[in-house]
């Protein structure tokens, strides 16, 4: 099994589109998927499922239960010959608070339920792929995600200016943990791609000393749908969906 | 809008700063706290959670990295899961126990490695 976080030094990169978006892609080729939201400052993988859980994975991290109570089979009906199975952060406020409120202490043991969890997905799941959600910056929930990953694609936006915030997070956190890591620049506005596109994500390979995975074109279109749509499976004949399918197998490589 | 009422806008906002100043050094404060020392890792006050794994020199990180996904194990058991000696996983995990991270236990001739929660 291949454990990936999407992560990203600030919100709104597009990081639960790129995980939702890399599980259907996936899936769809007959792999087993496991996709958990991770992010529970901010959940958003509900937005796009709509799931009635029992269990949310708050639920799982806080020991009232297995992991697999808190997993929904939200690939049916969806045309795929594998299956995605989705673990979901409760976006209740008091839920939002009480994560943040965590102590250290906590957060110990919340490291050894996900590192827990890994081994029971793949072993009762029996899941090729494990796909963490995580949450923008460095998280005790997002870097626990890490930890537990093999491979890290860190994503960022066209307008991420902050290069020096991220450069320390994956020298500080990446590099320490040892995992592979590669860079998604996404919503790169489409007249700097192919032209200076190329040249930006050269220079962000030379500062950042890992790879740009792949570089995805800003689409209004797919903005104006607010993440409600999978667009690897709705609209697969989209770039953004060819863009992702390029970047699937380039992230299975890793 | 009079000059007053700008006046008191700005004075308003002005509040609002240092409000916000007061807060972000509370917050500073909060976190400097809870940032693990070497001082701290030794007492035995620090818990082993993701941060304090961070801070740890490599050779010790992958061996505590090991307890944490086993939860309670041998050194045997950890060098399988390190792909290390197990003489160099004994001496690491007795190093991580001397720091307050780990406890350990005797069960019959095996020793266990465990963290205390």
């Amino acid at each position: 099994m291949k454990t990936i976080s999407l992560h990203s030094y600030k919100g709104g990169t597009g990081k639960t589109s790129i995980a939702a978006n890399l599980a259907a892609i996936y899936a769809r080729l007959g792999q087993r998927v496991c996709l958990l939201d991770y992010d529970f400052r901010a959940p958003s993988l509900g937005v796009l499922f709509k799931p009635n859980p029992k269990f949310w994975l708050n639920d799982y991290l806080d020991g009232r239960c297995e992991v697999d109570a808190a997993l929904v089979e939200v690939g049916e009906g969806l045309g795929l010959k594998g299956g995605i199975f989705a673990g979901f952060a409760d976006p209740s406020t008091k839920a939002i608070r009480e994560m943040m409120t965590k102590d250290r202490a906590w957060e110990m043991g919340a490291l050894h339920r996900t590192l827990s969890a890994k081994r029971a997905i793949q072993k009762k799941l029996g899941a090729d792929y494990l796909i963490f959600d995580t949450s923008p910056g460095i998280q005790y929930s997002s870097v626990n995600a890490l930890a537990s990953s093999d491979a890290i694609a860190l994503v960022m936006k066209g307008d991420d200016f902050d290069m020096e915030g991220m450069k320390e997070m994956v020298r500080g956190i990446y590099d320490v943990l040892g995992r592979k890591a590669g860079i998604v620049m996404n919503k790169i506005p489409m007249g700097l791609i192919g032209g200076e596109g190329g040249g930006m994500a050269k220079a962000i390979e030379e500062e950042f000393k890992i790879p740009v995975l792949g570089v995805i074109s800003c689409y209004c279109e797919l903005m104006a749908m607010g993440g409600r749509s999978i667009y690897a499976l709705d609209r697969p004949d989209h770039p953004f969906s060819r863009a992702l399918e390029e970047l699937s197998k380039r992230i299975a490589e890793m | 809008m009079d000059d007053d009422a700008v006046v008191g806008l700005l004075k308003k906002i002005n509040e609002n700063l240092e409000e916000l100043g007061r807060k972000m050094d509370r917050m500073l404060k909060v976190q400097e706290s809870s940032r693990p020392t070497a001082k701290a890792i030794s007492s035995g006050e620090m818990p082993l959670d993701v941060d304090t794994l961070l801070s740890l020199p490599d050779h010790l990180r992958r061996t505590a990295m090991a307890i944490c996904t086993l939860g309670e194990a041998t050194a045997t058991q950890v060098a399988a899961e390190t792909e290390r000696a197990r003489a160099a996983e004994s001496d690491y995990l007795n190093q991580l126990v001397s720091l307050g991270l780990l406890k350990k236990k005797r069960k019959g001739r095996d020793v266990y490695f465990y963290i205390e929660r």
